[in-house]
């Protein structure tokens, strides 16, 4: 595992896109996520008041809430490390080392797993990042401090890391199929923001065809994956959220996640590379 | 002599096509063995098909008398088709990185970009090299681990004069350490320089196999000239052993049955009362041998 992920930064420490990306995400969820406050007193200064509550003593930092909020704002991030991914592999297709590395002696499946192993390590220091961030924002915002609030609610970074990790997974497919870096990012983009939304949106409400296919839409891929971490904010308003991470919802990803993973290996074992 | 890589009745179709049809080799320890035969037929596909690349429809290959593995491959320097690295990357980084795939060879990399006239270059990315700088490049990657095995396709595509005069002296001199190289090329010139053994593709199917020497014995071009070259042509179209007979510029090159040679042509003329201002035995070039027996094939199929 070592060696294909030394050989996988052999690969991108010298790629400049890969940086600028990798920065634009970073610098990206720093500016997003540590704003919150400096938004609320935006929103205050242009007079908006939710039912009479005056938005900056909102609780968005707190103990353990700020995981469920930052985590459901960094997933609108995640689509910028697919495309890295979508990058990397494309790369590999069109430069015809993929098939240089199978020849100079890596497996079709060591190549493989160069490129699963880097996706991991992607998701698993977005999922660092977003704890580091909302530990030094909560420290900083939070009225309550102290270790058994900080440390609750963990689950929504281990739902995080799954969500990134599939979506990179199936960007991981999308490019494997379709070979051209271009084609992969609007397909994932379009996909992801607006056909899926729409279908999904259609499937729920269009009174013709609701009534026959709305069970459906929580197993769409896209939909699937937004389901694991519920949008938090109405409970700021007292509505009704849900605070947790559903065990349906992470069988649905799971099931996604293993099919994207062997639709790679049927695609790339029967493949000529 | 050890088999290094036994190809035994190879097939692969796309499609309709037969890319490679029942194709047999055997390719021996030592030996720099030469892959012909014009574009289109079958030498890439066969090479990408021993080198895991492509999947063979069906038929068999053995690598060291072992089916193929990622750690034979290591022991096999490969460049199929065209240069393939990393743009952005320069000589050295990616020498680098073939270096971690192989687990050999980090130590190698200045010398073998010394061999192929690239050190003073190994800081440039990839993508500002020339094409002949990239062919280079590819040559030093397939030497780095210092294989004993070399499979070179069209390794002089693209080169001006002296880099494929460079390529021949590299060539040579691997082959010269005693490991055994298979080149594909549709060059002739550069196979008979280097090739011990060759092997003649056409639509995929094998129709000529033996050792460069033995192929090019025997079949001599006499060329000669005379001032006359109207009369000299009528002429020799009389002397019987005249097998073939070809008229380029101010020269005719002939080929003679077996029983008959330079002095019998000669003598002939000088009976017919013409002097010859050039005479001259050239052994035969692979290239008339290669037409001939893609010629031959073609007579047998129609």
């Amino acid at each position: 595992m070592i060696r294909l992920l030394e050989i996988e930064w052999l690969k991108l420490k010298n790629y400049k896109i890969f940086w600028i990306l990798i920065g634009m995400y970073f610098l990206g969820l720093i500016l997003v996520l540590s704003s919150g406050m400096f938004l609320m007193q935006f929103l205050k200064y242009k007079g908006a008041d939710f039912n009479g509550i005056d938005p900056t003593i909102l609780p968005l930092y707190d103990f353990p809430d700020v995981w469920q909020n930052m985590t459901y704002i960094a997933t609108f991030f995640k689509i910028i490390i697919a495309f890295i991914v979508a990058i990397s592999v494309t790369n590999e297709i069109s430069y015809r080392t993929m098939r240089q590395n199978v020849i100079d002696g890596l497996s079709k499946w060591e190549f493989l797993k160069s490129k699963i192993y880097l996706i991991l390590v992607l998701s698993g220091a977005a999922t660092l990042f977003i704890f580091l961030e909302g530990l030094i924002t909560g420290l900083i915002y939070s009225h309550v401090i102290n270790l058994s609030y900080i440390f609750s609610e963990l689950d929504f970074l281990a739902a995080y890391f799954l969500e990134v990790f599939t979506f990179l997974s199936f960007t991981l497919l999308l490019s494997i199929l379709l070979k051209k870096a271009g084609f992969v990012i609007v397909l994932v983009f379009m996909y992801t923001l607006i056909f899926e939304p729409f279908l999904t949106i259609n499937m729920l409400h269009n009174p013709w065809i609701k009534d026959y296919v709305s069970w459906l839409a929580p197993y769409l891929p896209i939909r699937a994956l937004n389901n694991l971490i519920h949008v938090p904010f109405q409970r700021y308003v007292f509505m009704e959220i849900q605070d947790f991470i559903a065990w349906k919802d992470i069988l649905i990803v799971i099931v996604w996640l293993g099919i994207y993973h062997l639709s790679i290996y049927k695609l790339l074992d029967k493949r000529d590379i | 002599m050890p088999e290094i890589l036994s190809i035994n009745n190879l097939v692969k179709n796309y499609g309709k096509i037969q890319a490679v049809n029942k194709l047999s080799l055997v390719i021996n320890q030592g030996s720099v063995f030469g892959l012909l035969g014009p574009n289109g037929s079958g030498k890439t596909t066969t090479l990408g098909i021993v080198l895991d690349v492509l999947k063979k429809t069906s038929g068999d290959y053995l690598w060291f008398g072992k089916h193929s593995s990622k750690d034979s491959r290591k022991k096999i320097g490969a460049i199929l088709e065209v240069p393939a690295f990393y743009p952005y990357l320069s000589a050295q980084q990616n020498l680098h990185i073939i270096a971690k795939i192989k687990r050999k060879g980090i130590d190698r990399i200045e010398d073998v970009l010394h061999q192929v006239n690239l050190f003073d270059r190994k800081d440039d990315p990839y993508r500002t090299f020339s094409l002949g700088m990239k062919q280079r490049l590819a040559i030093a990657a397939s030497l780095l681990s210092d294989p004993p095995v070399l499979i070179l396709d069209e390794p002089t595509n693209g080169l001006d004069p002296q880099g494929i005069a460079e390529i021949r002296k590299v060539i040579l001199q691997v082959a010269k350490e005693g490991k055994t190289i298979l080149l594909a090329s549709h060059i002739l010139d550069e196979v008979q320089k280097v090739c011990t053994d060759f092997a003649v593709l056409k639509k995929g199917t094998k129709i000529y196999s033996g050792s460069v020497e033995e192929a090019l014995n025997g079949a001599r071009t006499i060329e000669i000239a005379s001032k006359s070259m109207n009369q000299l042509v009528n002429t020799v179209k009389e002397f019987r052993p005249l097998k073939s007979l070809d008229e380029e510029k101010d020269l005719l090159s002939l080929q003679l049955e077996d029983a008959a040679d330079a002095h019998d042509l000669n003598t002939f003329l000088i009976e017919k009362g013409i002097v010859l201002t050039h005479l001259a035995i050239r052994k035969s070039s692979l290239e008339q041998k290669f037409l001939n027996i893609l010629k031959e094939s073609d007579d047998q199929t129609t």
